[in-house]
């Protein structure tokens, strides 16, 4: 499944190099460029791209390498190191605090899967025993607040919205407002889709944000999005504190290289992945295994401590 | 456009050598622009081989032939081999039955948004349009077509979730002819291309109604997955037989939605219509009823090479 290609294709790449006796500039540089295509068609950013090989090759300097040392394997582990940083920001995930309201804000771009995945999120917490609650603030979609019920029903979660009031600060507001009077230990608040050309639904955006003061604000992004992810989410980020990602339909056929870009954009981690249309499915992230898995090798940890 | 050396050189051959390096500067802006990887590849690899060998004509340089022969190449691809005019397709039939479109696509893509819009278009040309809500599956999916139907002032066929869609479809068509409309709009489940049992499904649903026209609905914002999403929906709908056809069933034209989230990076256009030769009938630039637009392939080929 999951950038299953990408990693066969990068797998082949290194076995490659590992069949050449000769590690030169040349085997580097082909390497890199395998690398890179591979990166290109998973829709991972060029810009991207062109400064991962940079580093990659600033990291391997041959000609200061002992003899001895095992210069392909020193080559692999970069690779390795490299694409995992680009999944990994660095900061640790965001974690819900038990006993008090967590406002949790959703936001992203038209279709992205936000108002599934609310329920999704809700469900996943509903089922460790949270106190959940979900508050519909998409006032302008068409059907979004009988879509949100429909799934809140289904799933066994409260819910709030509102057939008449159409301004979806006042909406979140009031939803968050009841459900902490009630006790609920995490609110998810689902918002509209938007995208960064459009000023007034940005503004919109942080207008939800200054009402609710959410303590996460989740980034949803589809994982098939190609080159216009990194701008939209940097536009995201600068707008409202995104402070974790989740990729959904991720069960399609894409590379999901358009996450890369995401967590390049909003130094935010991905907690999740969407892998179908149903409640439960929702998987959690984690970049080592992510990455070892992409790759075609087991456990990472294992190898690097050959 | 980039900062390419330019050879400045009178009634010289253009070699391979002079080519290489612009070519592949020319791949690496056309995947920013987001052009899928191969299709990039090809592009160039085409306008290539049709440049090595020919004169250069006096302080020409080898770039802006790369540009202009690029510019030409792209703007065939882009003009339509085959003109759907569903205006008069509509105008055809009228009287005798109501003109059947279908919308299909993947996930979250803005198809019952866009059939939304195609509803208007055809009502503003004094055409009777039903809706036929024949996403059966995600919730909300049959209160948000109604909502639209009430806003457009149209009627909408439903019969609630969960039941076939192909044979909802039927109904609606049937009851469509009896009420007099010229024209239904089927709406359908977003689902995934790999998906068999869902592709099979929507085959039924297209052959089982012998709809006149399938549109494949798919995001500009799209990247490397656009291609296979467009392929495999064309293949998909000749999985069942259609008894009234001599000729495969396939995907007569595409709508590209969100055309307003990408800015400048058009490339999802020229790998669709790249790849399998159908028409781009009109561009998504909007949440509202008037974005719907035509192409202007000028203006999209300026784009992609600026
Ligand atoms: N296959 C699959 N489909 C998904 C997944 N997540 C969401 N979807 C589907 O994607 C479509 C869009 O999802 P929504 O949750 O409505 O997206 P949204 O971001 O709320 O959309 P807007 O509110 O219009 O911006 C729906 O058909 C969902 O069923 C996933 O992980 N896999
Ligand atoms: N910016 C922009 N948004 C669009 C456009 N077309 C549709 N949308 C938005 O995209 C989101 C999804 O649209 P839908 O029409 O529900 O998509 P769908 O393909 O029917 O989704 P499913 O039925 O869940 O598979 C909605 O928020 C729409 O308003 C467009 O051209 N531009
Ligand atoms: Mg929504
Ligand atoms: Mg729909």
């Amino acid at each position: 499944m999951v950038l299953g290609d990408l990693g066969n294709q990068i797998s082949s790449a290194l076995a490659a190099m590992s069949n050449t006796t000769i590690i030169n500039e040349e085997t580097v540089n082909n390497l890199l460029k395998e690398v890179g295509n591979a990166l290109s068609k998973a829709d991972v950013s060029m810009n991207l791209i062109i400064q991962m090989r940079k580093n990659i090759k600033d990291k391997i300097k041959l000609d200061q390498m002992a003899a001895g040392l095992n210069k392909k394997k020193i080559i692999r582990e970069v690779v390795f190191e490299e694409l995992i940083k680009l999944l990994d920001p660095g900061v640790p995930a965001w974690k819900p605090v038990k006993g008090k309201p967590n406002v949790v804000m959703f936001v992203g771009l038209q279709g992205a899967g936000k108002t599934t995945s609310v329920t999704k999120l809700a469900f996943f917490y509903k089922s460790k025993g949270w106190n959940t609650a979900m508050v519909c603030a998409d006032t302008f979609r068409a059907g979004a607040f009988d879509q949100l019920r429909h799934n809140a029903t289904k799933a066994g979660i409260p819910y709030y919205g509102s057939e008449e009031v159409k301004d979806p600060v006042m909406v979140a507001k009031k939803g968050v407002e009841i459900f902490k009077k009630e006790g609920a230990e995490i609110i998810i608040v689902d918002t509209s889709g938007r995208h960064k050309q459009d000023n007034e639904l940005f503004e919109e955006m942080k207008q939800i944000e200054t009402s609710i003061k959410p303590d996460n604000v989740i980034f949803v992004m589809d994982s098939s999005i190609g080159q216009a992810a990194y701008e939209q989410a940097t536009a995201f980020k600068t707008s409202v504190k995104v402070g974790s990602i989740i990729i959904t339909k991720m069960d399609g056929n894409s590379k999901g290289g358009g996450a890369i870009s995401g967590v390049a954009a909003t130094k935010s981690p991905i907690i999740f992945i969407g892998t179908g249309e149903h409640i439960p499915n929702l998987e959690l992230f984690n970049a080592q295994t992510f990455v070892s898995k992409l790759l075609g090798y087991g456990d990472l940890s294992g190898m690097f401590n050959k | 456009f980039m900062k390419y050396f330019n050879v400045l050189t009178g009634n010289r051959v253009i070699t391979k050598q002079d080519l290489e390096p612009i070519l592949n500067d020319f791949k690496t802006h056309l995947t920013k622009k987001n052009v899928a990887l191969d299709i990039a590849e090809k592009l160039v690899e085409s306008v290539g081989t049709g440049l090595t060998g020919k004169k250069l004509s006096t302080f020409q340089g080898v770039t802006s032939v790369v540009k202009q022969t690029m510019e030409e190449v792209v703007t065939r691809i882009l003009t339509p081999k085959r003109n759907i005019d569903i205006l008069k397709d509509v105008q055809n039939v009228k009287g005798k039955r109501p003109y059947t479109i279908v919308f299909s696509g993947v996930n979250g893509v803005g198809k019952s948004t866009n059939l939304a819009k195609v509803c208007y278009w055809l009502t503003a040309n004094g055409f009777k349009v039903m809706l036929a809500a024949c996403d059966t599956f995600r919730s909300g999916a049959i209160e948000q077509l109604r909502t639209h139907a009430e806003r457009l002032n149209v009627q909408v066929f439903e019969r609630g979730y969960g039941k076939d869609a192909a044979s909802i479809a039927g109904d609606a068509i049937n009851y469509a002819k009896e009420t007099g409309h010229d024209v239904v709009l089927i709406d359908t489940t977003g689902r995934m291309q790999n998906n068999e049992p869902l592709m099979k499904a929507l085959s039924k649903l297209v052959n089982q109604n012998a709809a006149d026209l399938v549109l494949f609905v798919g995001e500009a914002l799209v990247g490397n997955d656009g291609v296979d999403q467009l392929t495999k929906f064309d293949q998909s709908l000749s999985l069942i037989a259609d008894s009234t056809r001599a000729e495969r069933r396939t995907i007569d034209g595409i709508i590209l939605t969100k055309f307003d989230t990408i800015d400048d990076k058009v490339g999802a256009a020229i790998s669709m219509v790249y790849s399998t030769g159908i028409p781009i009938v009109f561009l998504g630039t909007g949440q509202n009823y008037t974005d719907l637009k035509r192409m202007n392939i000028k203006s999209v080929v300026k784009s992609l090479l600026t």
